[in-house]
């Protein structure tokens, strides 16, 4: 009789052995910049300098017209969870859709094949002059105080829109597929015990689907945090790592770029390791079938 | 009434290169009495399988007419329980999930289905394992379980499709005996696809012989042996034999 897998695994494959092979070359980095640049360049700023900036993160920059880099993040955070979720909300029942019907297949093969190699990007000029600078907080229903008005009025609807095009397309696509290869013999199988539509979705579509859309996610998510931040920088912005970023760099605070790229590059990880647990945990038995 | 007819049914299929490929033709057989054990064998090829997927509604013959408990077999939901031998169990629910799956499927009370699943899973010497899933069970366990979900299921007609062929000899041995008494202590009939024709004698009432492919009924013999059956048996090796020189007469 088999049993469950044995947790034996080399030491390199263990958390911690993972966490201190992972933070060699980071620590060496960081070791050499310390050692390097004492004094900072016109360019490069202190490791202490930088550090300052990370340590006092709600601290408003004095000479920026950026906020404090706390604000900045949750500015960003907002804008990729909402373009986020708009788009795996809109792709998973759309892809559950046409994973099951070849005639809703047939009508959005054509438009998805030719929409998915553009590039979000690409396409913010002309998202722009398409929503102007309209945000949530315009659209918005009802009374918004200062400054929830205030946070929901940096939301643009521009940039939304091209987050929900970089989510949109991954997931789709992850999700037809995993519709689409579920085994007959399982819905042979409910088919034989009388399972109602809704039933044969709860039971068998979703959960074989699962593994597969959680793989589309984690790749939405990466092309969502490489566009959002691309967008930060485009003009009309006022908020968010990228557009901290990017002022920083034009009034030589470089202590605040290199925070900035730190903070993009740690967030950047963090999000990868949740979406890989994510499929992991979603995939588990199909990992196991294999 | 009979449990199931299949009157003249004829199928084909098209192959991906437009090719049609006659599986069965003709066949006609029913299973009189609502318990008992039909085995049919025959030639790779003959449509064995094709006759469990008619008769379970999930093939539609090309002629001919097919009827299960005296309807539609799409009409008979419920009725029919369906086992083949991969594929089986949902490797994404443990064991409990999928042998009360008919259970949770009608909406009974969780208690209720916990209860009834413990039973079946106690009667099938599947305890300890309820909690697992498929891909931590040997191949026996996991048939044991799909055989656990046919019992949590109200299905009179049981369609095996070679479900023990993966299996070693000891554990194939010990599923046949499981699946002897089940079908005499649930008074089920059993419609059970076998390329072996030890298993045939060994578990059968009446086997159908079928010839290679199309398929057409080229033989029945009624086996007239109780159970438990001896392998060395002169009566044993007699059918068996004749079984053989059967399906070999239709090569």
């Amino acid at each position: 009789m088999n049993t469950r897998p044995e947790q034996r695994r080399s030491w390199p494959d263990r958390l911690p052995g993972k966490l201190l092979l992972g933070s060699l070359l980071p620590l060496l980095v960081l070791l050499l910049w310390w050692l390097g640049i004492r004094s900072g360049t016109a360019v490069v700023p202190t490791f202490g300098a930088v550090l300052e900036v990370l340590l006092h993160p709600f601290r408003t920059p004095p000479d920026l017209s950026s906020r404090s880099l706390a604000f900045s993040l949750l500015m960003t955070l907002l804008r990729l969870a909402l373009g986020f979720s708009l788009g795996v909300a809109t792709a998973v029942p759309l892809g559950f859709w046409a994973g099951r019907s070849r005639i809703v297949d047939r009508v959005l093969y054509p438009i998805v094949q030719v929409s998915r190699p553009v590039n979000p990007v690409v396409l913010l000029p002309v998202v722009t002059v398409l929503f102007g600078l309209s945000s949530v907080a315009s659209v918005a229903v009802g009374p918004l105080d200062a400054w929830r008005h205030d946070v929901w009025d940096q939301v643009q609807l521009a940039m939304l829109f091209i987050l929900w095009w970089g989510a949109f397309f991954p997931v789709f696509m992850s999700t037809v597929h995993g519709v689409r290869s579920v085994r007959t013999a399982y819905l042979d199988t409910m088919a034989l015990l009388g399972a109602t539509g809704s039933q044969v979705l709860r039971k068998v579509l979703l959960p074989h689907a699962l593994p597969s859309i959680a793989q589309g996610m984690r790749i939405a998510m990466g092309v969502s945090w490489l566009v959002l931040l691309a967008a930060e920088i485009f003009p009309g912005t006022r908020s968010g790592i990228g557009y901290m970023l990017c002022t920083a760099c034009k009034t030589s605070d470089y202590q605040y770029t290199f925070a900035a790229v730190i903070v993009i590059g740690l967030i950047g990880l963090l999000i990868d390791v949740l979406f890989q647990r994510l499929e992991q945990r979603a995939g588990r038995w199909q990992a196991a079938e294999r | 009434m009979s449990i199931f007819v299949l009157h003249d049914v004829a199928k084909a299929f098209t192959s991906r290169e437009g090719a049609v490929v006659p599986a069965l033709d003709g066949l006609s057989f029913e299973a009189a009495s609502s318990s008992g054990i039909t085995c049919i064998v025959g030639p790779t090829g003959s449509g064995k399988s094709t006759v469990l997927r008619i008769v379970a509604g999930l093939e539609k013959a090309d002629r001919g007419s097919v009827t299960v408990n005296g309807q539609d077999p799409v009409n008979a939901v419920g009725l029919v329980g369906y086992l083949t031998q991969r594929h089986t169990l949902f490797p994404w629910m443990n064991v409990r999930d999928n042998v009360g799956l008919p259970l949770s499927l009608r909406s009974l009370p969780a208690a209720d289905v916990h209860r009834r699943v413990s039973a079946i899973c106690s009667q099938l010497g599947l305890e300890g394992a309820e909690e697992r899933y498929p891909y931590e069970l040997s191949g026996g366990m996991q048939q044991r379980a799909a055989l656990g979900r046919l019992m949590a299921s109200e299905a009179r007609l049981w369609l095996l499709d070679e479900p023990f062929t993966a299996l070693d000899e000891r554990t194939r041995h010990q599923l046949q005996h499981l699946v002897i008494t089940l079908v005499r202590e649930r008074r089920l009939a059993l419609l059970f696809v076998t390329h072996s024709i030890d298993e045939a004698v060994f578990l059968a009432d009446r086997v159908v012989v079928l010839s290679a492919g199309p398929g057409r009924m080229v033989d029945t013999v009624d086996i007239g042996l109780g159970h438990p059956r001896d392998r060395l048996s002169p009566a044993y090796g007699g059918l068996m034999e004749r079984i053989r020189t059967r399906i070999e007469s239709v090569l």
